[in-house]
């Protein structure tokens, strides 16, 4: 049983290492967000406290975000290749397939958001070895999360230019409205509900919370720094968060699995697809 | 080994598969034969599980092919159409991938993957990446990887199509070989007669029915004539006789095409007339005849 996820996941691993250009452009993206955000935006962060940091913080947990959701384009390329009918007539249940290609797609986006936290540490991020263990672990929950909505919304889509195109959709609002690169408390009041309703403004309100060491804070500075919410009297703290983003990843964990196993993939397409 | 009772697969209004039977023994090369479009890659990939049937029973190795779908899937070996394999890995990594998802006992596997390796001659290719490989090599390379978990039936739908004469041989070779030493049963579709003369059973197939089922020769026999064309120098004498036996005949080009499936009828005007003859000829009818003869049609290549 576990024999064929491994299998799945070192076989995805494997292909991801060995495409070259892929591997490139995954960095240079890495580097772009790095060094063209944080300083085109660094003037967006007012107000804030380490306003670099702040940035950065927020790049990283995007870069884990923005590739588990793309990866899932994988998938989507074995189907077409044909490789995929290949696992689906072994022996192999449709729910290992998918908990396989979850996972390596999980593993390569922390991998990525690892690199970026390796550059950003020479940019000047401190962090000790406690909050550095606690952020992987966030990222890994991160990627789990928008690893399967990616996996789930790939097996709805079934064509490459579809999944695009829903990526795209999902990408940018809610990036730009989660506060990773805008900060909540300088956003109009009017998108404040949409921020609560985005579980990314959750990913990046905990991500900061630990990398950027807020846990002496009180709620209301939380608050005011971003990484808690207040709705009406009530404040939602980062550990609440943690709950939301958790559920949000076994719903959509549970939804992809269960989507995977009644999909049928005989009618797939893939066009030629570029970063 | 295979039963297929009262089989129909329905897409919306039409009837790809309808109401077909038949039965594979076991160690026998099975084809079905037909044009494209004929139901051929519909009942192989009902039989492989990839498709539910709309009607029928259809049993591999004692086993329902729509209940216990992970046992029927442990049986066999499946070669499709088009390439399933991962380009970017090696060929030895390909095969093994497949011993994971096959679960293939670990201390097993690679001498398996020696073993089939060796019987597609691809020895030499292990650690070739897939997508460097010839078309002939990836289908030997398909082959190899289908035959990796030892399973009782191997399917082959269109093994060589798209191959060179050359390559297509080499392949035969392969599958008649495995099938001897393995006393595998082997399923086959293809559209190429010579191909269809190697097995042990022919069915063939059109508009979703099996019209005909039966070893090649015997096919041959019941729904084609052999030609005896003669060229002789007594032309007068032979279109006599002929006349006189009611032995239908043409003449064209200076050569008589008799038509005749009586052995005897041959043999009597061969000593006849065998101090005139100059040119003899026996055409046998083909695979081909019978689909003529059968459906009113050629399959086209």
């Amino acid at each position: 049983m576990m024999r064929a996820i491994k299998a799945i996941v070192v076989r995805n691993l494997k292909n991801f290492s060995r495409d070259k250009m892929k591997l490139f452009f995954t960095l240079l993206i890495s580097v772009t967000f790095l060094f063209i955000f944080s300083f085109v935006m660094k003037s967006a962060a007012i107000g804030v406290e380490k306003p670099l940091n702040y940035l950065i913080t927020g790049i990283i947990i995007m870069t884990v975000f923005q590739s588990a959701l793309s990866n899932s384009m994988n998938t989507l390329e074995d189907i077409s290749s044909g490789f995929m009918k290949e696992i689906l007539v072994s022996p192999v249940d449709r729910w290992q397939i998918s908990i396989g290609q979850i996972l390596s797609s999980s593993i390569i986006a922390v991998f990525q958001g690892l690199l970026i936290m390796v550059m950003a540490l020479f940019m000047g991020l401190k962090i000790d070895l406690v909050h550095f263990i606690e952020m992987c672990g966030f990222m890994v929950i991160v990627g789990i999360t928008f690893s399967s909505i990616g996996l789930y919304l790939a097996t709805l889509a079934k064509s490459s230019t579809t999944f695009q195109l829903m990526i795209n959709v999902f990408v940018m609002p809610l990036t730009f409205l989660s506060g990773a690169y805008i900060p909540i408390t300088v956003m109009p009041k009017f998108l404040q509900p949409i921020v609560l309703i985005n579980p990314l403004s959750y990913t990046t309100a905990i991500f900061r919370y630990i990398s950027l060491q807020m846990e002496t804070l009180s709620a209301a500075e939380l608050v005011k720094s971003g990484v808690a919410f207040s709705v009406n009297n009530f404040t939602i703290l980062p550990y609440m968060g943690l709950f939301i983003i958790l559920a949000i990843c076994l719903t959509f964990f549970a939804l992809c699995v269960y989507q995977f196993n009644k999909a049928d993939f005989s009618c797939v397409q893939v066009f030629e697809y570029r970063h | 080994m295979i039963e297929v009772k009262n089989f129909s697969k329905q897409y919306g209004d039409f009837m790809a598969v309808n109401n077909i039977s038949f039965s594979v023994e076991e160690g026998s090369i099975f084809a079905f034969l037909g044009p494209n479009g004929a139901g051929k890659s519909t009942t192989i990939n009902t039989l492989c599980t990839i498709l539910d049937k709309t009607e029928g029973k259809l049993i591999i190795n004692g086993y329902d092919v729509n209940k216990d779908i992970a046992k029927v899937r442990k049986d066999i070996g499946i070669v499709f159409q088009e390439s399933t394999l991962d380009e970017k890995l090696s060929v030895e990594e390909n095969l093994r991938l497949h011993c994971d998802f096959y679960n293939v006992p670990r201390d097993e596997v690679q001498e398996r993957i020696n073993f089939t390796l060796k019987l597609v001659d691809l020895q030499d290719w292990r650690n070739s990446s897939v997508e460097r490989l010839s078309g002939g090599m990836k289908r030997r390379v398909e082959i190899a990887r289908g035959l990796v978990h030892y399973p009782r039936v191997l399917f082959l739908d269109e093994p060589t199509a798209g191959l060179d004469p050359q390559t297509r041989a080499n392949i035969w070779d392969y599958i008649v070989k495995l099938q001897k030493e393995k006393n595998m049963t082997i399923f086959l579709t293809t559209h190429y007669m010579d191909e269809a003369e190697i097995c042990d059973k022919v069915a063939i197939m059109d508009h979703g029915k099996i019209v005909a089922f039966d070893t090649p020769s015997q096919l041959k026999d019941q729904y084609t004539s052999s030609t005896l064309k003669i060229k002789i120098n007594n032309n007068e004498a032979l279109e006599e006789y002929l006349t006189e036996q009611t032995i239908n005949y043409q003449y064209k080009d200076n050569e008589f095409s008799i038509v005749t499936s009586i052995l005897n009828e041959t043999m009597n005007i061969v000593t006849k007339f065998k101090a005139d003859i100059t040119g003899l000829e026996i055409h046998k009818g083909t695979l081909n005849d019978v689909f003529l003869a059968i459906t009113g049609r050629e399959i086209r290549e």
